[in-house]
């Protein structure tokens, strides 16, 4: 009966106690992404074996800064098909399979308190790490300009240097918890989760340029428009030329709006999640 | 504090809104300090009602009271264990047991929990995964006692245990039981495991109460009887009734004397209660329903 825990702290100790590899891995994922980042923006740019100073000296090595930088914003952005399947695998499935969830709840945990501390941990971990992944992400994308040929148009950049990373995070931990909570069933929920999240990032990155009102121009001729805009369309008509397009000031228009809707997403699995454990557990009022 | 463990009224469970029910109708009573054995054969919904009663499910209909308050509420006095005997294979014994000690603040009795799993001779440092099925089975005993519960809930605890193993934890039931007045449920489709350790009975078959009360009570109330084939039953209430011959053997619950020249004698807890799953259409017998209503 010695040294009794504090109230409350008994409860995250027990979920980090059973998620302590899953935390390493993540904290592995981000300081080995991170000083992978870090060394093709000080050591790999700087090589003189890729002998130029510009994009059309190095864009065709394989294993050049821009070459790299497309790997390691692969990783970053689809990490999240990761986290999905975490939460719908270990974290929640697993329990619910194999019955660790019930000892849990007959451990003077309401299933509802257990279900927030199993979500707010990760959540935590996602967002400091994608937080940290986004930063760095970002400083190495503007270090070199000259040796890249993308801009912020580039579907990796365009999710990696904002809070949209970490809300893809956040969104495929609540979806991968909906999934086990509905199927019950670890394999089954990793691969349901994953896969939505999958087509749900792939569905709004289609309809990415949607998400904000485009500029138009029109002219009675062909004309060029300025660098760094994000054409949706052209064409011509009885009056002429005309292009639809994003300005590089919509970046964070686009970017934020898209941020939303996945918060959105984000929040009512979540709010599902809770329901439809409370029905499961709880008798109809 | 209530003198009542579990009590139950009209409590029904029906998994999926076509589903069959796997539990109908139940309408018992369990005094506090009691050790119940839940009989039934498999798939009878022994498992539905600890689960309902540990507040791991919610009733469809009915009402369930236990310690006093719901399950929900009760969740802090009340000890489970699963069939399947869950445990995190990740953790080592020793990191278990400090689960149980951080999830149950303020109730936690840690000599208690490891005074049990010492005497299975278990490494604390040992992983959970590399334990065999009555190690297991000791460790989540050790996790369930550990919270000093009013009300444990044991669904098949013993299955997996050799006899002496199985000797020794009833043992320790039974200390707890009597120390601390714990009321323990337990399940089993063995009656002989139970019969021994038990006071109280409730017989569960087709997803209802069949019968309930004392074990000493329901025994008293029943008569083995062989008397000639022509014997007239009908004022008696006939649980099970077989003619070999010009020879009538029956159990019955005798409404009054019975004649001189029948023989009778007290049925053992073994053929009450396979009597009782041989007859689905025999009435049941729960004498605590009045005191629910």
């Amino acid at each position: 009966m010695s040294a009794l825990p504090p109230a409350g702290g008994g409860l995250p100790r027990t979920v980090l106690r059973l998620h302590r590899a899953a935390l390493l891995t993540w904290t592995v994922f981000v300081v080995g992404v991170s000083g992978w980042l870090a060394w093709l923006t000080k050591v790999t740019a700087y090589d003189p074996g890729s002998k130029g100073p510009s994009c059309y000296d190095v864009c065709v090595d394989g294993f050049s800064y821009p070459v790299q930088l497309s790997w390691a914003g692969d990783l970053i952005d689809y990490g999240f098909v990761g986290v999905a399947a975490f939460a719908g695998g270990a974290l929640i499935g697993r329990e619910l399979e194999s019955g660790t969830a019930r000892l849990a709840w007959t451990q003077g945990v309401t299933p509802v308190r257990w279900l927030a501390a199993k979500l707010a941990l990760p959540a935590l971990a996602v967002t400091v790490g994608g937080t940290v992944l986004s930063l760095v992400f970002r400083w190495a994308f503007a270090a070199h300009p000259d040796l890249s040929w993308e801009n912020w148009t580039w579907a990796i950049a365009f999710t990696a240097r904002g809070p949209l990373l970490v809300a893809y995070a956040l969104c495929a931990l609540a979806v991968g918890t909906l999934t086990a909570l509905w199927l019950g069933r670890a394999l089954a929920a990793l691969g349901t989760a994953a896969g939505a999240m999958w087509l749900f990032s792939a569905v709004l990155t289609y309809y990415r340029p949607y998400l904000w009102p485009a500029l138009t121009r029109t002219g009675p001729h062909a004309f060029d428009l300025p660098d760094g805009t994000w054409l949706v369309s052209e064409g011509s008509n009885s009056h002429g030329r005309f292009a639809t397009y994003h300005p590089a000031s919509h970046y964070w228009p686009l970017h934020l709006t898209e941020t939303a809707i996945v918060l959105t997403v984000a929040v009512l699995a979540t709010l599902l999640s809770f329901r439809l454990l409370k029905h499961r557990t709880e008798s109809p009022a | 504090m209530t003198d009542t463990a579990i009590a139950a009224s009209a409590l029904g469970k029906r998994f999926g809104r076509r589903g069959g029910w796997a539990l109908r109708d139940c309408t018992f009573r369990l005094p506090a300090g009691r050790v119940c054995a839940v009989v039934g054969p498999n798939g009878a919904g022994k498992s539905t009602l600890l689960a309902l009663a540990a507040g791991l499910l919610g009733a469809t209909e009915g009402e369930l009271t236990v310690l006093g308050t719901t399950p929900a509420q009760a969740r802090t006095r009340i000890g489970y264990v699963a069939q399947d005997k869950p445990l995190y294979p990740q953790l080592t014994v020793a990191e278990t047991l400090q689960m149980g000690a951080d999830l149950n603040p303020e109730r936690w009795d840690a000599a208690a929990a490891e005074r049990i799993v010492a005497a299975g001779d278990l490494n604390p440092k040992s992983r959970v995964r590399a334990l065999s099925g009555g190690q297991r089975t000791r460790v989540a005993l050790a996790l369930a006692l550990g919270k000093r519960p009013g009300l444990l809930l044991l669904d098949e605890p013993m299955a997996d245990l050799d006899p002496l193993a199985r000797h020794e934890l009833m043992g320790v039931l039974m200390v707890q039981a009597a120390q601390h007045g714990t009321t323990i449920a337990m399940s089993s489709h063995v009656v002989a495991e139970l019969e021994d350790s038990c006071d109280h009975l409730l017989l569960i078959g087709g997803g209802r109460v069949r019968l309930a009360g004392e074990i000493d009570d329901l025994l008293a109330a029943h008569t083995r009887v062989s008397a000639d084939a022509d014997a007239d039953l009908a004022a008696h209430t006939v649980v099970e009734s077989r003619t070999t011959g010009r020879q009538l053997s029956a159990l019955i619950r005798p409404a009054g004397p019975l004649p001189d020249d029948w023989r009778t004698d007290t049925p053992s807890l073994e053929e009450l209660v396979l009597g009782h799953l041989r007859n689905p259409g025999a009435p049941a017998l729960a004498p605590a329903e009045e005191a629910v209503a």
